[in-house]
C-alpha cells in the first residue's frame, strides 16, 4: 500500500477520537486491531488527530508493553511471566521456547511465521504453566510438553 | 423512558423462568477461566442435544470455580438446581443426559437448592463453599451478565435510586459509617475519598474505577466484570450521586477482553433503559461512563499513573499532591477507586449496615474477595468474611498437593510481601495483621508457595517485574531496580557476592525515596526473603548451593540409569546436549540450559544435583565477620 493511501485509511480509521478526551489507547488500540502492530506511518495522522506531538505518541506506543511495533507473526506464542506458572516451570517453559525457536521474546522468526511475546497473567493460573497460541491458553505444559507444541507448531508453520 | 417499577416488572418476568424453567435449564459459567477450559465447545455441544433432549441452555458469569470449569449448573422445573464441573466437551453428551434423567452424580460439585440427593453434598457444606460468605459475588454464576433484567430482577439499581433519594451529605456520612476502604490494598474510607471529591469546587468532576489489576495470580476484579458488571455501574452510580460526578472512565487491562465486552454491553444496556444519561431513572442525577482499555503497563494500577494513561499521556505516576480530588483527569477533580469497591458499595446499600456489619472484623466489616492459586489443590476465587485465617482458606482451597510443605504465601502481588508459612498461616484477612510485619495484604491475590520453590529465583522473577515495570522516572527505582534484578540474577548463576547483602538493603533504603508506591515498595519481597529466608539465600551465596535445586547456575543434570527413556529425553532436548559416549547417553553440561524436559520425559532416571557440590563450601574460606559485614 503506498504511504498516501495508508495515511488515508488510518486517518479514517481513528476519525472519530478527539483531543483531550481520552482517546489516545482507543485510537492506537483501533490501529493494531486493523494491522496487527502500530506501523510507523500511523505516528504522525495519530498524532494529528489528537493534537499530540508524534514524540507523545510514541512514547506511548513503546510505553505500554501490547502495543507491537513489528507485524505479528502467523503465529504468536504468548509467554506467561506470573508467579503461579513460574512456581509450575514457566521458567523451563521459557528457556524452550527461546530455545527451540532460536529467537528471544518480542522477536520473530525468519518469515514472521512463528513469534514470542512476553505476556502478563491474566488469571487462569488453573492451567500453570501455561502459554497462549494466538490467544487461546494452553497448558497446564510441562518442559517436554512445550518441546512438542513448539516442535509441531514449526512443522505447520 | 420506562420508570424503575416498569423495568422492575418487566425484568421479573424474566428471572421467574431461570428461578423455576418450564424445562430443565442448563446455565454454562462463560468466563475467562471457563473458556480456557473449552467452555464454548461445551456451550455448542449443550445446545445441541438441548434441542434433542429438550431442555433450555443459558450462559451465565465467573462464579470463582476456576479448578472445575466448566461448570454448569442444572436447574429443574419446580426450582431444584445442582452444580456440576467439569463438564469437558466430549463428555458433555454422557452428562446432559445423566443430569436430564435425575442427578449425574459423577459430575456434581453439590446441591444448589433443593433436598440433597444421591450422596451429593449440599453446595454450601462443601470445604470450597463453607469458608465463604457470597455478598459480592451473590450473582457470579447466578445470572446472564449480559442480561440486565436478571440483574434489576435481583434487586439491582435499587440502592442507586435509594441512595439519590438521600441527601449527598446523608450519603456520604452512610458510606463513611460503613468501614468501606479502598480494596485495591490501600485501605483508605471510601466515603473520605467522595467527600473530596464532593468538595471539590471545579466542575466537572469526575469518577474512574480502576480495573487495571495487575498482579500476577490476582483476578477478583475480573470476576466482578465478568459475574456482574451491574453491579460496579451501580456502584459507581451511588459514588456519582454522593460526589456530583458527571462522568466515569472504567480502565480495564487489555488481558480482560470479556470483561471489557461485557461491561460495553451493559454500559449500552443502561443508556437504553435511562439507566445512563442526563437524569439516570428520573433522579435528576446526571451521570455515564465509558470503559478506556489498557496497554499493559503495570504501574497504571497506581492511581496517578492511571489518570496519566487516561490523559493521553504514558502511564507515569506522579507526585501527589494535587491529588486527583483537587487535579485528576483532564485536571479536573477526579475520584479513583476500583472495581471491588464500587461493587462493595452497592452490596453495603443493599444488605444495610444491619446485616452487613454481622460478618467481619471491628476495622473491617463484610467480605473480601480473593484468588488462590500455586501450590493449592484448588485453584479459584473465593469471598471471605475479613478476618479469616489464611490457613483456613488453604484448606478450603484443599490444602497443598503432592505431599508438599508449604514453604511461604505470596500476598497482594509484587509489591506485598514473601511471607513464611510459619507467619502466613496464622494471619487473618484483613489489612493490619500484614504491616508490622512490613507486608501488605493487597488487592486480592494469595499465592501459595511450597517447597519445591527456591526465594532466590521467586526474586529474580519478582525483581524483574518491578525492574519492567518500573515507568523510570525516579532514578532510585530505575537504577535501584535494575541493580536488585542483576545481583539476584547473578547470584542465580552462583556468582553471588558475600558483600550483596549490605548491597541490597542500601538499595531498599534509596528506594523509599521514590514519589509513588512502585518505587517504595519494590523491595518488599527482597526484604522477606533477606529478613526471613536468609539460610536459603546464604547458601546461595556462600556455599554456590540451591538447596531446593532451581536455580540454574548451582544446579546439573546428570544420568543415572542407562534406560530406553533416557533415548527419547535426547530427542526431546532443545539443547541437543543428550548424546551418547561409549555407548552410554551422557549430559553435556556445558550445553543444557537445565530446561528439565529430559527429566519430564525419564524421571526415574535422571536426577539434579548440585553443580558444586565438590568444591570447599566459600564459608569455611571467608572469615565470618567479613561476610556477614552487611
Amino acid at each position: 500500500m503506498l504511504d498516501n493511501e495508508a495515511t488515508l485509511e488510518i486517518q479514517h480509521l481513528i476519525r472519530d477520537f478527539k483531543p483531550a478526551d481520552g482517546d489516545l489507547l482507543g485510537a492506537l488500540h483501533a490501529v493494531q486491531h486493523r494491522y496487527g502492530y502500530i506501523p510507523k506511518i500511523a505516528m504522525p495522522v495519530v498524532a494529528r488527530q489528537l493534537r499530540l506531538s508524534e514524540a507523545q505518541v510514541y512514547g506511548a506506543v513503546t510505553y505500554y508493553s501490547e502495543f507491537r511495533l513489528i507485524p505479528p507473526p502467523a503465529t504468536l506464542i504468548g509467554w506467561c511471566s506470573g508467579l503461579s506458572c513460574r512456581l509450575k516451570g514457566g521458567d523451563r517453559i521459557r528457556q524452550v521456547l527461546e530455545r527451540e525457536l532460536g529467537i528471544a521474546m518480542e522477536e520473530n522468526t525468519d518469515g514472521d511465521r512463528l513469534g514470542l511475546h512476553l505476556a502478563q497473567c491474566n488469571g487462569t493460573c488453573e492451567h500453570a504453566a501455561q502459554v497462549w497460541v494466538n490467544g487461546e491458553v494452553v497448558g497446564p505444559l510441562s518442559a517436554a510438553d512445550t518441546v512438542k507444541l513448539v516442535r509441531s507448531l514449526k512443522e505447520k508453520a | 423512558m420506562p420508570t424503575y417499577d416498569e423495568l422492575r416488572a418487566a425484568a421479573d418476568a424474566v428471572w421467574k423462568a431461570v428461578e423455576d424453567p418450564p424445562r430443565p435449564l442448563f446455565s454454562i459459567s462463560i468466563n475467562t477461566s471457563s473458556l480456557a477450559s473449552r467452555a464454548a465447545e461445551t456451550l455448542a455441544a449443550l445446545r445441541k442435544l438441548g434441542e434433542r433432549l429438550g431442555f433450555d441452555v443459558m450462559q451465565t458469569g465467573d462464579a470463582g470455580f476456576a479448578f472445575a470449569e466448566p461448570v454448569v449448573q442444572v436447574t429443574k422445573p419446580g426450582g431444584s438446581a445442582v452444580l456440576y464441573g467439569p463438564v469437558t466437551p466430549d463428555r458433555a453428551a454422557a452428562f446432559a443426559a445423566a443430569a436430564m434423567k435425575g442427578v449425574a452424580k459423577e459430575f456434581a460439585l453439590g446441591v444448589v437448592s433443593g433436598p440433597a440427593t444421591d450422596g451429593v453434598p449440599a453446595l454450601a457444606d462443601t470445604p470450597w463453599m463453607k469458608v465463604q460468605t457470597r455478598w459480592l459475588m451473590h450473582n457470579c454464576g447466578v445470572i446472564d451478565p449480559d442480561n440486565i433484567d436478571h440483574y434489576i430482577a435481583r434487586g439491582g439499581y435499587r440502592q442507586f435510586l435509594d441512595a439519590a433519594a438521600m441527601d449527598r451529605d446523608a450519603l456520604i456520612s452512610v458510606i463513611k459509617g460503613s468501614t468501606l476502604k479502598g480494596r485495591a490494598g490501600g485501605f483508605f474510607s471510601t466515603g473520605m475519598k467522595w467527600q473530596f471529591l464532593k468538595d471539590a469546587t471545579a466542575e466537572p468532576k469526575y469518577l474512574v474505577c480502576n480495573a487495571d489489576e495487575g498482579d500476577p495470580g490476582a483476578w477478583v476484579n475480573r470476576v466482578v466484570m465478568e459475574g456482574d458488571p451491574h453491579m460496579l455501574i451501580e456502584g459507581m452510580l451511588i459514588g456519582a450521586h454522593a460526589s456530583g460526578a458527571s462522568h466515569g472512565w472504567i480502565y480495564v487491562r487489555d488481558e480482560y477482553p470479556l470483561a471489557i465486552e461485557r461491561l460495553n454491553r451493559a454500559l449500552a444496556q443502561c443508556r437504553e433503559r435511562g439507566i445512563l444519561g442526563d437524569d439516570a431513572l428520573g433522579t435528576g442525577v446526571r451521570f455515564d461512563a465509558e470503559v478506556v482499555r489498557g496497554a499493559g503497563a503495570y504501574v497504571c494500577g497506581d492511581e496517578t499513573g492511571l489518570i496519566s494513561s487516561v490523559n493521553d499521556e504514558r502511564g507515569m505516576p506522579r507526585l501527589k499532591p494535587p491529588f486527583p480530588a483537587a487535579s485528576g483527569v483532564l485536571g479536573k477533580p477526579t475520584n479513583v477507586n476500583n472495581v471491588e469497591t464500587y461493587a462493595c458499595a452497592t452490596t453495603f446499600l443493599r444488605l444495610t449496615p444491619e446485616i452487613f456489619s454481622t460478618v467481619g472484623t471491628d476495622m473491617h466489616w463484610g467480605t473480601k474477595m480473593f484468588s488462590v492459586s500455586g501450590a493449592v489443590g484448588k485453584t479459584g476465587c473465593l469471598e471471605v468474611p475479613f478476618g479469616t485465617k489464611v490457613a483456613d482458606v488453604l484448606a478450603a482451597a484443599g490444602g497443598v498437593p503432592g505431599g508438599r510443605q508449604l514453604k511461604a504465601l505470596q500476598e497482594g502481588g509484587p509489591l506485598s510481601g514473601l511471607l513464611p508459612a510459619a507467619i502466613a498461616l496464622d494471619l487473618p484477612l484483613e489489612p493490619e495483621p500484614f504491616r508490622p510485619l512490613g507486608a501488605g495484604m493487597g488487592g486480592g491475590g494469595l499465592i501459595f508457595v511450597d517447597d519445591t520453590a527456591c526465594t532466590v529465583d521467586l526474586n529474580v522473577m519478582f525483581s524483574w517485574f518491578v525492574e519492567a515495570e518500573s515507568c523510570g522516572r525516579c532514578t532510585t527505582c530505575r537504577g535501584a531496580n535494575q541493580r536488585m534484578f542483576e545481583i539476584f540474577s547473578r547470584t542465580a548463576r552462583g556468582e553471588g557476592q558475600s558483600d550483596d547483602v549490605a548491597q541490597l538493603k542500601s538499595l531498599a533504603a534509596s528506594m523509599q525515596y521514590s514519589n509513588c508506591l512502585h518505587g517504595a515498595l519494590s523491595p518488599t519481597i527482597m526484604n522477606h526473603t533477606i529478613q526471613h529466608f536468609r539460610e536459603e539465600y546464604d547458601a546461595h551465596t556462600l556455599e554456590h548451593r540451591c538447596p531446593a535445586k532451581v536455580c540454574p547456575g548451582l544446579i546439573r543434570y546428570r544420568i543415572t540409569k542407562q534406560t530406553p527413556a533416557v533415548a527419547e529425553a535426547a530427542a526431546i532436548c532443545p539443547a541437543a546436549a543428550i548424546a551418547q559416549q561409549g555407548g552410554a547417553w551422557a549430559i553435556d553440561d556445558a550445553a543444557c540450559i537445565r530446561c528439565h524436559a529430559c527429566k519430564d520425559i525419564a524421571p526415574d532416571d535422571i536426577v539434579i544435583e548440585d553443580r558444586y557440590r565438590d568444591v570447599i563450601p566459600l564459608r569455611t574460606l571467608v572469615p565470618a565477620a567479613v561476610s556477614r559485614s552487611g
